[in-house]
Order: C-alpha cells, then sequence, then structure tokens
C-alpha cells in the first residue's frame, strides 16, 4: 500500500494505532513528489528536510505516549500567499521572489499546535490572481488529470497536489473562487468558509474583505479535520468572529431526509456547458433519491455578483498591494535615480500583467469622480445580495450549482481575453460577496475525462450543514474516484 | 484675515494605534517596530483601545458630539515614510464632530468652531544627512495614535491661532491624553490662511504644511498673510494651493498647485470592523472630563480676581493650579487669591524649578502656606521673615508657621518706642549715608532701612521704621 | 468610455510604454464594460456595517521582533535604516 495514496483520517488512525509513522508516510509524500513533480510542478518550495524533522519530532512524541491530535504528523501542503516562518512566502510573484517572512500565519500557529508536518508552499496565480494558476511567475501547474489542462486558479499547486498525492491535505485562500474552481477542476474537495471564520493573519492580501483561507482534501472527513484545525477568532484579526465551532468531523450525519435543497435557474443558465448541467443535476437527484427536496430559489444575477466581485476585489487590491514599492522587502529595480523612478520601475518589473490590470482597475473605481459610480455602488450592490440569499435560506437548507461553468481548459485558451477568463469565477463570486460558506466536491467526469464540481452554498456558519450533505453524497458515491490521478 | 487649524496631537498611550508596538520617543532607529506597523505582507492593524477613549475624551472636552458608530478608512499614497503605501485615518465619519473651543485673547472669550476630531496614524521619519547618498527611514514613528482636530475657520490673526493652540495644548495635557511636548513633535498643525477686505466675501485659502512649533505658527500666518496681500495689490490672484513652511528660513514655498491635487482615493478599511460605542462607557468617558484650563483660567479671573497673566501661568500646570486652590480653601476666605498666586508663581515655582520634584513632594502643605499668608497679611511677620518661614517649612520639619516664628522669634516688632533706638543707633552709626539723602541721593533711604532690618534681626515692622527715618532725615 | 492610463499609472506608480497603454486602455474598456453591469439601485448614504462590531486590542506593549529581523528582507540598509533615493523634505 502506497501511504501517499491515503486520506489524513486513515494515515492518522494507522498512526494512532502505530501501523504507521509520520516519518514512513511524510518519506512516502516525498518520494511521490520527486515523482511527480516534474509534471505537475505544483510547488514553488519544498520543506524536505524540516518536514521529516518535524515527522521524526511527532513519532517521537507518539512513542513516549504524548497525546497528539489527528491531525498530528500529517503532511499539509500550504498555498504560497499563507505565510511560514523561516520559508519563502512568493505569491508566486517575482516582487516577493526573495521575501522570508520572519512570522507564522495564525492558521500556521494553529497547525503547529496539531503538529502538522509541511510539505512545501504551492503554486497559484500571481497575488492570488487568477482562475488558471497561469499567472505564476514561476511556473506553470498542470492538471494531473491532464497535463495539457490547467488545474484551475489561483489555488491550482494546493488543488493538483493534493489529487496527484503531492501532499495529503492543503491550505488555499478563496477570494472569488480560488479554493473551489480548482478543487473542481482537480477532482478534489475545496471548502471555502464563512467570511469571518478563518483568521486572515498571515495571508498576503489580494482583497481584505473577501479573502478567506480553506482547506483541500480527497475526502469530505479530512476537509472538515483540516477546517476544524484552522477556524476561530483571532485577536490579530478583527474581522473574525467571536463564537464556537465545533469539530466538524466528528458530527457528520449522512441524513438527508426532508432537507431542502435550493436549486437556482441562473446559475444552471448560459455559460454553463451541457455536461457540467448534466452531471451535477445527477448529484442533485442522487440528493432526491436519499429523501431530499428540490425547491428553486432566486438568486441575485451572476453578472452582478460577477461584477461587485470585480470592482470591489480590483479597489482592495490596488491599496493591498501598493506596500510593494521595492522599499522595505522585495524586489527593487536596479533601473533608478530619484524616488519616482524608483517606485515605477520597482512595480512595473515586479509586477506581472494581471496583476498589473487589477490595480489599474482598482485605482480607476476609486479615484475622485468615479467612486459612487463604481465601488460605492458595488458595495451596496453586496448589501442587496447579501439580502437575497438571506431570503433564499428561508426556503431551502442551502443551494446546489456547479462550481465552475465547465471543466478545466487547455493552457492559453483564456489567456487573452480576461472577460472570459473572469467569467470562470461567475459562479463562485457571489459566496465571497456575501461571505458565506460554500464547497465544491467532484460529481461525475465529463466526456474527456476532466471531473466536474458541484458547488453548495449555505448560511453564515452552516458548514456543518454543508460538510454533512456533502458526506452523504460521498457514502452514496463510494468515494471520489482519484484513481487515475493517484496511480 | 481668516484662518483654520488642523492640529494633529500625538497621544501618549502605552502602544501605538494599530499593534503591540512600544509608543515612545526617542528610541534607537527601528527599534520600535514590528510586522504590523512596517506594513509585511499578511499582517492586519489591530485597534488601540485607549486611542478611542482618548479621542472621545478631547471629543467631550471640545464639546463635540461623538458618533457612537464609526470607521476607519485608508488614505492612499506612495512615500518611503509610510509603509502600506496607506495611512489608516477617518475619512467621512469621524469618532467627533460639532464642537467648540473658547479661547481667550486680550482678556475677551471668543468661541471657535470645531469641525471634527478624528484618529489615525503617524508616518515614520525620514532621515537626510549629507554622510549618506539617499535618504534614511525610520519606523519607530509608523503607526504612533494621533489625533487631527479640525478648526472651523473663525480665527482672525495670529495672536487668535496662538491662544487656539495654547489651549488645546492645556486641554489635553488637562485631559492626559497626550504631552503637549511641541520639542518632540506631540502637536504639529496645518493652517489654512485666507485674506479679503472687510465687507468682501472671503478670499481664496491657501494650505501650509509643515508647522512643527507654535511661535512658527504665528510667524507663519504672518508671513503668508502678507505674501498674499502684496500678490493681491500688486493685481494678482490667490490660487488654491498648498504650501510648505521653512520654519529655518522663515518663509514658506510652493509645494503643489490644485491641478495636481492628490487622489488619495479613500474607502473603508476592510481589515477593521466597526467602532461602536455603546452608551455607558460614553457615559464614563463624559464623566471623566476634568475642569478644562480655558475655563479655570476665566473663572481664576472672575472669581479670584487674578490678573490674567497670572490666571494662565498657574492653570499651564494642573498641580500648581490645584495647590493654588487649595491654599485659597485652606485660608477659608480670609487671604487674598493675589498672594496665594505669587507664593505658587514665586517661592513653590522656585524649588520646583531647582529641584525638578512635584509639589506633593516638596512638603510645604496648603495648610501652612496658607497659614503663612494670613500672618503675611496680617502683618503679623515682615516678608522677610515670611521667607524665612518659608525656608523652615522647606525642611519638612513638620512644624507649622506660627510654631516657626514663635521659636525663631521672627514675630514682627511694631513697638514705637523699640524701633525708635534702633532708627537711633542707625542714623548715628551711618552718618555718610544720611548727608548723601539730605544732598539728593534719595535712594541712600533704602539702604538705611535696610540696616534698620538689619538691627533689628528682621522683626522690625520696615514701614513704622521707614517712617521714623523720613522724619529724621527730612526734620 | 474615455478611461485615463497614464494618469491611472501615476497613481498606482506603474510606468508603461506606448503599446502597453494602448493595449491596457482596450482591455480595461472590456474589463470596465463588464463591471458596469451593476443593478440600478440607491447607493446613497455612507458605507457602514454597524451589525459587525470589532474588539479592541488592550493597550499593552509586547516586543517580539529585533531590528535585524525585520530588516532582513530590505533591499539596502545601513545605519540600521531602509534606505531610498533622496527626497525632497515634505
Amino acid at each position: 500500500m502506497e501511504l501517499y495514496r491515503l486520506t489524513a483520517s486513515e494515515l492518522s488512525r494507522m498512526m494512532q494505532k502505530k501501523e504507521v509513522s509520520s516519518v514512513e508516510v511524510t518519506r512516502s509524500v516525498f518520494d511521490r513528489i520527486a515523482k511527480k513533480e516534474p509534471e505537475i510542478e505544483a510547488y514553488i518550495t519544498l520543506n524536505e528536510q524540516a518536514a521529516l524533522q518535524k515527522a521524526a519530532e511527532v513519532d517521537e512524541k507518539r512513542a513516549k505516549g504524548e497525546p497528539l491530535s489527528p491531525l498530528a504528523g500529517i503532511p499539509v501542503g500550504v498555498k504560497d500567499n499563507i505565510c511560514v516562518k523561516g520559508l519563502p512566502a512568493t505569491c508566486a510573484s517575482k516582487m516577493l521572489e526573495n521575501f522570508i517572512p520572519p512570522y507564522n500565519a495564525t492558521v500556521i500557529e494553529k497547525l503547529n499546535a496539531q503538529d502538522c508536518v509541511y510539505t512545501g508552499k504551492l503554486n497559484m496565480d500571481e497575488f492570488a490572481m487568477g482562475s488558471s494558476t497561469e499567472t505564476s511567475y514561476f511556473k506553470k501547474t498542470r492538471n494531473p488529470f491532464d497535463l495539457s489542462r490547467v488545474p484551475g486558479g489561483s489555488s491550482g499547486g494546493s488543488a493538483a497536489a493534493v489529487a496527484a498525492g503531492e501532499a495529503v491535505v492543503a491550505l488555499g485562500s478563496d477570494t472569488g473562487g480560488s479554493i473551489r474552481q480548482p478543487a473542481a477542476f482537480c477532482g478534489v474537495v475545496g471548502l471555502k468558509p464563512t467570511y469571518g471564520s478563518v483568521s486572515r493573519f498571515g495571508l498576503v492580501a489580494f482583497a481584505s474583505s473577501l479573502d478567506q483561507i480553506g482547506p483541500f482534501g480527497r475526502s469530505i472527513e479530512d476537509v472538515a479535520m483540516l477546517y476544524s484545525a484552522i477556524c476561530g477568532k483571532d485577536p490579530y484579526d478583527t474581522t473574525t468572529a467571536r463564537r464556537e465551532y465545533p469539530r466538524f468531523e466528528a458530527g457528520f450525519s449522512a441524513d438527508m431526509q426532508g432537507v431542502k435543497i435550493g436549486i437556482p435557474d441562473a446559475y444552471f443558465g448560459k455559460g454553463v456547458s451541457d455536461e457540467v448541467r448534466r452531471l451535477v443535476m445527477q448529484a442533485a437527484h442522487k440528493y432526491e433519491e436519499m429523501g431530499a427536496a428540490l425547491v428553486p430559489v432566486t438568486l441575485p444575477e451572476p453578472d452582478y455578483g460577477l461584477a461587485a466581485y470585480y470592482i470591489i476585489a480590483c479597489a482592495e487590491a490596488s491599496s493591498n498591494l501598493a506596500r510593494y514599492d521595492g522599499v522595505k522587502y522585495g524586489y527593487r529595480t536596479k533601473n533608478y535615480k530619484t524616488l519616482d523612478e524608483m517606485y515605477e520601475n520597482t512595480r512595473s518589473e515586479g509586477f506581472g500583467d494581471e496583476v498589473k490590470r487589477r490595480i489599474m482597475l482598482g485605482t480607476y473605481v476609486l479615484s475622485s469622480g468615479y467612486y459612487d459610480a463604481y465601488y460605492k455602488k458595488a458595495k451596496f450592490t453586496q448589501k442587496l445580495m447579501e439580502g437575497m440569499f438571506r431570503e433564499a435560506f428561508q426556503k431551502a437548507d442551502f443551494i446546489l450549482s456547479p462550481t465552475a461553468p465547465d471543466t478545466a481548459f487547455q493552457f492559453g485558451e483564456n489567456s487573452d481575453d480576461q472577460v472570459k477568463m473572469y467569467m470562470n469565477d461567475i459562479l463562485t463570486v457571489t459566496a465571497n460577496i456575501a461571505g458565506l460558506p460554500a464547497l465544491s466536491f467532484p460529481c461525475g467526469f465529463d466526456s474527456k475525462g476532466m471531473p466536474a464540481g458541484c458547488q453548495l452554498i449555505g448560511g453564515k456558519f452552516t458548514e456543518q450543514r454543508l460538510l454533512n450533505a456533502a458526506y452523504a453524497y460521498e457514502k452514496a458515491a463510494g468515494g471520489f474516484d482519484l484513481s487515475r490521478t493517484l496511480d | 484675515m481668516i484662518i483654520g487649524l488642523e492640529v494633529h496631537c500625538e497621544l501618549n498611550t502605552k502602544s501605538k494605534i494599530y499593534c503591540s508596538c512600544r509608543s515612545s520617543f526617542g528610541a534607537e532607529v527601528n527599534s520600535q517596530c514590528c510586522p504590523v506597523c512596517m506594513g509585511m505582507p499578511g499582517t492586519l492593524p489591530t485597534l488601540n483601545e485607549k486611542v478611542v477613549d482618548y479621542a472621545v475624551k478631547m471629543g467631550y472636552a471640545l464639546g463635540c458630539t461623538i458618533n457612537p458608530v464609526s470607521k476607519q478608512d485608508r488614505k492612499n499614497y506612495f512615500y518611503p515614510d509610510l509603509p502600506k503605501a496607506y495611512q489608516i485615518s477617518q475619512f467621512d465619519i469621524p469618532l467627533c464632530e460639532h464642537g467648540h473651543l473658547d479661547i481667550l485673547v486680550d482678556g475677551e472669550e471668543k468661541r471657535i468652531g470645531i469641525t471634527r476630531i478624528h484618529i489615525e496614524e503617524d508616518a515614520g521619519k525620514l532621515i537626510h544627512d549629507e554622510s549618506f547618498a539617499g535618504t534614511l527611514v525610520d519606523f519607530n514613528r509608523c503607526g504612533v495614535p494621533l489625533i487631527e482636530i479640525v478648526s472651523e475657520p473663525d480665527l482672525r490673526s495670529s495672536a487668535e491661532a496662538k491662544a487656539y493652540l495654547d489651549t488645546i495644548r492645556e486641554t489635553v495635557i488637562y485631559l492626559g491624553i497626550s504631552d503637549g511636548k511641541m520639542q518632540e513633535g506631540s502637536i504639529r498643525c496645518d493652517i489654512n490662511v485666507s485674506v479679503h477686505k472687510p465687507g468682501e466675501p472671503f478670499g481664496t485659502r491657501v494650505e501650509m504644511k509643515n508647522v512643527n512649533t507654535f511661535s512658527g505658527a504665528v510667524r507663519a500666518i504672518e508671513y503668508e498673510a502678507a505674501r498674499q496681500i502684496e500678490v493681491l495689490e500688486q493685481g494678482g490672484v490667490i490660487s488654491q494651493e498648498t504650501r510648505r513652511w521653512d520654519d529655518l528660513k522663515n518663509c514658506n514655498f510652493l509645494l503643489r498647485s490644485k491641478e495636481d491635487a492628490q487622489d488619495y482615493r479613500y474607502f473603508p478599511e476592510p481589515d477593521l470592523a466597526t467602532i461602536l460605542l455603546d452608551e455607558a462607557h460614553l457615559q464614563e468617558l463624559k464623566d471623566s472630563i476634568p475642569e478644562l484650563p480655558n475655563k479655570k483660567t476665566v473663572r481664576f479671573m472672575k472669581e479670584m480676581g487674578l490678573p490674567e497673566e497670572d490666571a494662565r501661568q498657574l492653570v499651564e500646570s494642573i498641580e500648581k493650579a490645584a495647590y493654588f486652590e487649595e491654599i485659597v480653601k485652606a485660608g477659608n476666605g480670609k487671604i487674598i487669591p493675589k498672594d496665594a498666586a505669587n507664593w505658587v508663581l514665586g517661592g513653590i515655582s522656585r524649588v520646583i524649578n531647582e529641584t525638578g520634584k512635584p509639589i506633593a513632594e516638596i512638603g510645604v502643605t496648603a495648610e501652612d502656606l496658607a497659614e503663612l499668608i494670613g500672618m503675611l497679611e496680617a502683618k503679623e511677620i515682615s516678608s522677610s521673615a515670611g521667607n524665612t518661614v518659608f525656608e523652615a517649612l522647606l525642611k519638612n520639619t513638620g512644624k507649622h508657621p506660627k510654631e516657626i516664628v514663635r521659636e525663631k522669634g521672627l514675630a514682627q516688632v511694631s513697638d514705637t518706642g523699640f524701633l525708635q533706638q534702633i532708627v537711633d543707633q542707625v542714623v548715628a552709626a551711618n552718618e555718610k549715608s544720611v548727608n548723601d539723602y539730605r544732598g539728593g541721593k534719595t535712594n541712600a533711604l533704602g539702604f538705611l532701612v535696610g540696616q534698620c532690618m538689619k538691627a533689628s534681626k528682621g522683626k522690625g515692622n520696615p514701614a513704622i521704621m521707614r517712617e521714623m527715618l523720613l522724619n529724621y532725615l527730612n526734620g | 468610455m474615455e478611461i485615463d492610463i497614464k494618469r491611472l499609472a501615476r497613481l498606482a506608480k506603474l510606468k508603461f510604454t506606448p503599446e502597453e497603454e494602448e493595449k491596457y486602455a482596450a482591455q480595461m474598456a472590456n474589463i470596465v464594460a463588464m463591471v458596469e453591469k451593476l443593478p440600478d439601485l440607491d447607493a446613497s448614504g455612507p458605507l457602514i456595517d454597524p451589525d459587525n462590531p470589532m474588539e479592541f486590542r488592550k493597550d499593552e506593549v509586547e516586543k517580539k521582533y529585533s531590528r535585524d529581523e525585520l530588516l532582513a528582507n530590505a533591499p539596502e540598509v545601513q545605519a540600521g535604516c531602509v534606505v531610498v533615493p533622496k527626497t525632497v523634505a515634505e
């Protein structure tokens, strides 16, 4: 049995029974990385030595009989916009190529407390801006199901690594679908938690009011386990909510009897491929078979969501990314005499095209004379959308839709048409805009053999409900089929 | 001349506004920083509760309306002293609005409108030095908490502006929210100035930045008003612009014109949730506001009959003002407040300056000083004996003035027989001075009185002896 | 739709060649057309969310980082400070 193929929950049980050691598991994952990384290219930085050392420490603790958490000794991959003290946090940008944070993100502090092992830092779209991981300054990560296709983005490295067995579970971040869309493209599970349930401290900001860290895994239980470990109030992030969180993986119920599932017509409409529509509706019908009822719900126009999303996200990004100026850290141009030349050349050379485009758009929507028409109106649209979701949740326990309009596309297919690329996010952004939890799980393959993702969106802090439903599907489907990417 | 002021005042909290770094002046460069105030990737601000409290206190002190629901905004611009490339400030919903401050100019009170008070973070410090090829950046000041107090354009002269600044400074010191130290840059201001002829509408205003001292503010206003009048008299027009005050050269120069005005792209700070202040807490803060210096000064003048200068000097120091009031109270309406003020501003202030001790540690109780003043006013002792008693009190022996006077035999002697004896002795022994006086050198009288005091060992009533001397000399 | 690329670039401290300017202008026009699809609603009034209050931090001092750690990522350091091209004092 190849250990890298197993889920975190399986490995955890085996380690607790001392059937395997963390060193063996970690070794297996790094052997897998050595084998698959040349074709997948999921990692920007590998952390092999420190990982094996940590694994040995965990094994030692276990040998001594110290109490350990279920995640102790599990190899976790980390998206490269999450700060791990002492490891580069490049955000896949030339701008931060050599940046090594002297601090840990709060989620890393939490995982350290659980004795997790870090495999390394995972590739992504530059500063999380993109839907294919193609905007990374360093490399293009390939989809483990088809190397000619993108893994999705921006957390493409995280999704591909988990799908290919190069990490057991991984952390990603989701601002407009950056966890769910790559999860869908790579046939794994991804959860974008309620805004405010996971600390953003140490997550390099793209859009502060939308960003949220979340887990990737090959099973619902793994995602639940990792989410339980990272959520919670953080005094270093004033936007986190003070509330009690359960251990989500302990509370599963696969009972779908009487559950009402909202089906928003507009999310199955134009732009959604026939095959994806069919696969997602099959999942919906499976829930019906389990006793759930499908009810039509009206959600905000996807177009509104996309417009509001790009305005708010880019506005915040233009401000968040202003700090990369060549003064305190990161890239500094060689060509300058004056301060302004240093600023302009540093930023023009250090940022890629997509990042510059979004900074320009954000600057535009905030600039004097345009603020009211764009930024302010987008914020009011956000309020309107929150209200519409609240209404929808009066009728339905959660909402079901495709995660992305289509399955993974070929490299370069959308690179020249930004609007077409942005349409990839049309079904995911509304959850970010409304601050809602949303999850993507695999619901079968299209005729090209590529996985499709089914998205569940719930009311604020209803992660348990979403995890239960996804768990019910997983059980009924007999697990998620990753045999092709794990072989 | 129309003047409006934007005063930035550094708050004296222990830690910075958005992180837990120490917030103090004069530390080694970049020794009071952390990833948050240096704007490192992924870091987030957390708002210091004291900063909110202090700003609200100032709001109550200046009669403002407090916004119980408020927020913070980002002001975006690039400069090396601003690590995040935005300053967290407050834009459209400041903590405090619509207040006023009464200032005292030439004995008259004048009410100046306060537009708003908001909280924000300070920027770092740029070090320009010939020995370095570039500019050095010290981030210690980044995130030091500030309140910005914006006045209405209600000031009409540099003297009014000075009085306004002095009153702001005294007020923050009274509230205990700032050191108010100019030399450490605790209070800085931007000044808006315009001029117009009487009866005509207000002129175009010019903003002046970088005014870091109160005397600089007076000079900057005078300079700018004169500059504007000169431009107008030569047929020119004043354009809306920002100028930079150079305190060393004593002049200002153009920083930017209206055309290249900055576009700060303010928007709500998404990293910080809403500032929500509950009524009970606001009431608590409101109740904590002491009598403010401007009100105290007027009361000292009106109720205690002090001259403006004395009242101001006392009020400048919370402890002196309080001590003065204690003395007056201990005097039980029997001593003249002006005498108490003289002692506080005289002897007590001298001891404070010499020893650096607070009044409480000097050890002269208000009761003792009131007793001493009472004896002086009743002419029971001479003023020189008063000084002797005061010196004795400073030794902290626990003895009260009356005991000291008794022990040292300092009670003033007014017995004319005894005093005449002394006067006779002195004139006999100082024939030259007597002749000098009679020859027209009238200041010889002072010498003779002094000699009489000496001969009486300080106990003789100098007024009576002086009268006796005059009788002899003119007789 | 007229977008002043030069002005925006100046605000954002970015520099473009004339060809890039043209490219960005065209791309941004498309994107702006997309983001203009907002519903017709009343967007007056302040942007504030009273339902989302914040917990404040206690005014306590904590020191966790040395200067060397904090300046380790800086491109140019001299005398314990980061260095930038000479600025005109403001």
